[in-house]
């Protein structure tokens, strides 16, 4: 029932991504202009059908897993927010499946922009997110 | 009426890293000028949006160095004007005349409402678009986009996109 974490180090176009199954934390921070999105984004979205498969249905206790999805993005171009509803759309899967499900939305507190985009993503996809403001700088 | 302060004026092929390099231009510019994260943002969407339709939708004419990507960002008194041109195939032409047209007769309620059944639907090509750029651009400008098609030859025409970024009423 184990998974090794993905990590990812950002890039100049690309966010951090850390998944860490050890903790059932799922953290993508950063800025998101990938020049390939398809390429970018395809694994993250493999790797959490393979966690699906590997940690979670094998997962027969009663109490099942309370994962948590923080997101922390500056910006992210329209073809990203097409992949982040699919990543949000497999944490849905989850969630159906009787795992607890926490999303937070972090945002610099200036920048309603960021703040709208979580507003409108929660929205779409029925579910509440936690807002978070982040001091700018800190 | 005065005329604008050109702060970017580009002509020439557009590659991934060029984008770049026009957009971190841009920012520096608009800081420069005290413009605050607001406007700075939606300047920069509209900007990664229009130069990444262009990198990923035109279609360059073979054995012609004529009609190059074209992109200006010209600050005026009350707004911030970006325009783009690229050459594209005119069989392209239906189809974004149709999503160009559509996008400005919704108001904001209605973008938000496409921008959802697109983004719910819609299938990522495999250059990457999603077919939300458009929507995006009208969206975070809550202006209306112009747009036209010159003609280059019996196959391509010249594809010009107008974007307004309004400065009144902002914290800038």
């Amino acid at each position: 029932m184990t998974m090794e974490a993905l990590y990812i180090e950002p890039s100049e176009f690309t966010p951090r991504v850390f998944f860490d199954p050890d903790n059932s934390v799922f953290e993508i921070s950063g800025f998101s202009r990938p020049e390939n999105t398809v390429g970018f984004y395809r694994p993250l979205i493999k790797w959490l059908e393979d966690y699906e498969d590997n940690v979670l249905a094998k997962n027969t206790n009663f109490n099942k897993s309370n994962l948590v999805l923080n997101l922390k993005l500056t910006y992210f171009n329209s073809a990203s927010s097409k992949f982040l509803m699919d990543i949000l759309m497999v944490f849905m899967k989850f969630h159906s499946k009787g795992n607890a499900v926490e999303i937070n939305w972090y945002y610099d507190e200036d920048d309603d922009e960021i703040f709208e985009s979580g507003e409108e993503i929660s929205e779409m996809i029925n579910f509440p997110f936690n807002f978070i403001p982040i001091t700018p700088n800190s | 009426m005065e005329k604008g302060e050109v702060l970017i004026n580009h002509y020439g092929p557009l590659s991934y890293e060029e984008i770049g390099f026009l957009l971190n231009k841009m920012t520096s510019l608009l800081e420069r000028h005290n413009f605050g994260i607001t406007i700075r943002k939606k300047v920069y969407s509209a900007m990664v949006e229009s130069l990444e339709n262009i990198y990923k939708h035109q279609d360059v004419i073979k054995g012609s160095n004529n009609y190059q990507p074209k992109f200006s960002l010209i600050l005026e008194k009350d707004k911030v004007d970006l325009t783009c041109s690229n050459s594209l195939l005119k069989l392209k032409i239906g189809p974004l005349k149709e999503r160009l047209e559509k996008v400005n007769q919704l108001d904001k309620a209605g973008l938000k409402e496409f921008y959802k059944e697109v983004i719910l639907s819609g299938n990522v090509t495999q250059k990457g678009g999603a077919g939300l750029g458009i929507i995006n651009i009208a969206k975070v400008t809550e202006n209306k986009l112009e747009f036209t098609f010159d003609d280059i030859d019996e196959q391509y025409t010249y594809f010009t996109l107008r974007i307004t970024v309004s400065l009144q009423n902002q914290n800038n």
